[in-house]
């Protein structure tokens, strides 16, 4: 038998805190996990293990694939334009260009509001009859545009808040990044004749990657959870067509009461969120191993 | 020998009322402390203002916990659902309570209402409409809900009955009159685009949830002959929502928002609605009366359109012999795990006491009041037929006799209903009639 020293068995004790922390991470998600192979609605007096009833259903249900369809489409879109604009804000605010001056602590301030606030804005604002929005765009002769309000137009409305509260966060990471270029082989280049273009392109996007990419894993876990704005404005509508798995789970476990069927629509998302983080963070290494 | 019978039978009959007169008391529970939850509403706002009288009355504490509607309801649920023991007194609908009654998570208030030494001898629980003591009674037999029965499961607090409101300033400048049918609320809604183009002829509520079918939709659906399940000895046997009757009333019905309803009627609900009625941003609605009253009531600032709006029964199908009118409940239920039956029972019949519920509604915030003594007395007839408050109080009697729950009790009733607004939106997106009706239908079968 190893006997531990009286040291080691007190390094043991200090960590034990963090342990049973974990367990009770772990034991939360099981549970989650449990519930979504059983029947479990609010209010029935009884509970049954179903096994995989609930994935059968859902995999027979052309809602389930529709709204796979419109999370997964939800996520890719937003977070890449999320990106791109975040590429393009924080090259601009490494200058010293006058609204990059004004514009660097500004940009922050969609990120500060909670989502719920957000949304409830952008709904008022989106209104086509009395919104905002539809104002402005009516100064310059344009019919009003039915954003959160049609089928057709719902899911990019949302998208467009989305880009709205969360590109800061890449142009505050990104920017982080470019700050960190080497200056040195920026000016090598510039002097071997390389354009803006070409410096940009060859010698900051490769540095400004991994950056990216890491921003990215964030966002994509994030927009795949994405239940604030969604709720906050269209909840699911009009017709499904922003009914995104978040919104799918919520009604049906606080709507429809099912919460075995909600749980099991969440467990599929994790699955989704696990897939999507990994292959960025794949990407990641690679970007980061370029650079190196 | 008859007469000596009637003698003893007098005696008897006085000697038991006395002994339960006796038995009853309001201090019973003095220096008990009981949880009320309610949602933020003008409702609660009457109770909680009389909640000292109530407390001296009787030596009952209450700590009455309100929240904003949108996180209430699925706290409502989880609380009661969960037998977390916290509340003693949860305000709720009916709707909800179908949900939470069949794994006994409430309290069969028929053994207090049956018990006369735990009910005060001038409640008169027969004094509360009948359309909402019915609504609030069923019975459940293993984990279904099965509609009248005897288990009472809640009391009526206050309610809602669905009527046409409309701006009588707006109308009544192009000499406009409230349409009665659906076809015709359509004509009107195309005459007021003409005449009043900055206007929304109809404020309509089009949210993805089943409060958007209770108030217009199932009001006028009824008139056609629609009903949502088919019974069948006592039983549901099937939906009727894809009957002939239900596709004629979604072609008209859909007609009417394409011509009527706001361009963000998927988005509207409840808010949107009052917002646009009582600003002057539409002209009608087919909703609550009750919001109609509040936004009549004078306020100093002036801010209220007080007297503008006006009353009517809600549209029919074209030939219908009447209209119809489908009821929200507000009610106060009592979870099963509440440690405090009696002092939360001896609140809920103080809190639908005839004198609350006149002084409530005296108050102008109790209304539409539950019970008929109310509506009989000289005190209310006199407050609510004031003339900022037009044809309110005639049109409420007018409706009240039709007035009733359209919906079937049933465990699980929103995922059908939730389904069927789903449905309303897709048609007005312009899918087929028909085929969406039918692929309803067959998603409610699937789940009977």
């Amino acid at each position: 038998m190893i006997k531990q020293s009286p040291e080691r068995s007190f390094k043991n004790f200090l960590i034990l805190p963090s342990v049973i922390v974990l367990l009770c991470f772990l034991f939360v998600f099981f549970y989650g996990v449990y519930l979504s192979f059983t029947d479990l609605k609010l209010g029935k007096p009884t509970i049954n293990f179903v096994g995989l009833k609930n994935y059968i259903y859902l995999w027979k249900n052309p809602l389930f694939w529709k709204s796979t369809k419109l999370t997964i489409y939800f996520t890719l879109v937003a977070v890449f334009v999320q990106a791109l604009l975040g590429i393009l804000l924080a090259k601009l605010f490494s200058t010293n260009v006058f609204f990059a001056k004004i514009f660097r602590p500004i940009i922050l301030l969609p990120l500060v509001l909670p989502p719920m606030s957000v949304a409830l804005m952008w709904t008022t604002m989106m209104n086509p009859e009395r919104g905002v929005l539809n104002y402005f765009l009516g100064l310059f002769g344009i019919e009003p545009f039915m954003w959160i309000s049609q089928y057709s137009t719902a899911m990019l409305s949302v998208i467009f808040i989305d880009v709205w509260t969360y590109t800061p966060f890449f142009t505050l990471i990104i920017y982080a990044g470019l700050l960190g270029v080497n200056q040195e082989m920026k000016e090598a280049a510039q002097e071997a004749g390389a354009g803006a273009w070409i410096t940009f392109w060859k010698i900051e996007l490769p540095f400004m990657m991994p950056y990216v990419l890491i921003a990215a894993v964030f966002r994509i876990i994030e927009s795949f959870n994405q239940f604030d704005i969604f709720i906050g404005t269209t909840g699911g509508g009009p017709a499904k067509a922003t009914t995104v798995y978040s919104i799918y789970a919520y009604i049906q476990s606080f709507q429809n009461l099912n919460f075995g069927r909600g749980t099991a629509i969440l467990f599929v998302n994790w699955w989704l969120v696990l897939i999507g983080a990994l292959i960025t963070i794949k990407l990641y290494q690679i970007a980061r191993n370029r650079v190196s | 020998m008859k007469k000596i019978k009637i003698f003893f039978s007098a005696i008897l009959f006085s000697l038991i009322s006395t002994i339960a007169l006796a038995d009853f008391d309001w201090k019973k529970y003095a220096g008990e402390k009981i949880v009320f939850a309610y949602d933020i509403h003008p409702y609660v706002d009457a109770l909680v203002e009389k909640l000292p009288e109530f407390e001296a009355l009787t030596g009952i504490k209450v700590d009455a916990q309100i929240f904003p509607d949108d996180v209430y309801w699925n706290k409502l649920n989880l609380e009661i659902t969960t037998d977390s023991g916290a509340w003693d007194v949860a305000g709720t609908g009916v709707q909800p309570t179908w949900d939470t009654s069949v794994g006994n998570h409430n309290v069969d208030l028929s053994k207090f209402l049956n018990d006369p030494s735990m009910t005060s001898p001038d409640y008169d629980y027969n004094d509360i409409y009948p359309s909402l003591r019915s609504a609030m009674t069923w019975d459940i037999k293993g984990e279904e809900v099965v509609g009248n029965g005897n288990g009472v499961w809640g009391l009526p607090h206050s309610f809602e009955n669905m009527n046409l409101m409309y701006r009588n300033d707006i109308l009544g400048k192009h000499n406009i009159k409230p349409p009665k049918t659906l076809p015709e609320l359509t004509a009107t809604c195309k005459k007021l685009k003409q005449v009043e183009p900055g206007i929304t002829p109809m404020a309509l509520r089009g949210v993805n949830f089943w409060s958007s079918v209770h108030t217009a939709p199932a009001s006028i659906a009824k008139s056609y002959g629609v009903v949502d399940y088919v019974m069948k000895d006592g039983k549901i046997a099937d939906t009727g929502l894809d009957s002939k009757a239900s596709i004629k009333f979604h072609k008209d019905y859909v007609a009417m928002v394409k011509e009527c309803a706001a361009k963000s009627w998927p988005n509207d609900n409840w808010y949107q609605v009052v917002d646009a009625l009582t600003s002057g941003n539409a002209a009608m609605a087919v909703d609550a009366n009750m919001f109609g009253f509040w936004n009549n009531i004078k306020d100093p600032d002036g801010k209220n359109p007080s007297g503008k709006i006006s009353f009517a029964p809600p549209p029919t199908a074209p030939g219908a012999k009447n209209f119809e009118s489908n009821i929200w409940i507000w009610c106060i239920t009592m979870p099963s795990a509440s440690k405090k039956q009696g002092p939360a029972w001896y609140f809920m019949q103080w809190a639908t006491s005839k004198k609350m519920v006149l002084d409530g509604a005296m108050m102008g915030k109790m209304v539409n009041p539950i019970r008929k003594s109310t509506w009989d007395s000289a005190d209310w007839k006199k407050y609510a037929n004031q003339p900022e408050f037009n044809n309110y109080y005639d049109t409420f009697m007018e409706v009240q006799d039709r007035a009733e729950l359209f919906f079937t009790p049933r465990y699980g009733f929103g995922e059908a209903m939730n389904a069927w607004s789903v449905a309303m939106q897709e048609m007005v997106n312009g899918r087929p009639v028909e085929e969406t009706l039918k692929e309803l239908a067959g998603s409610i079968r699937a789940g009977i």
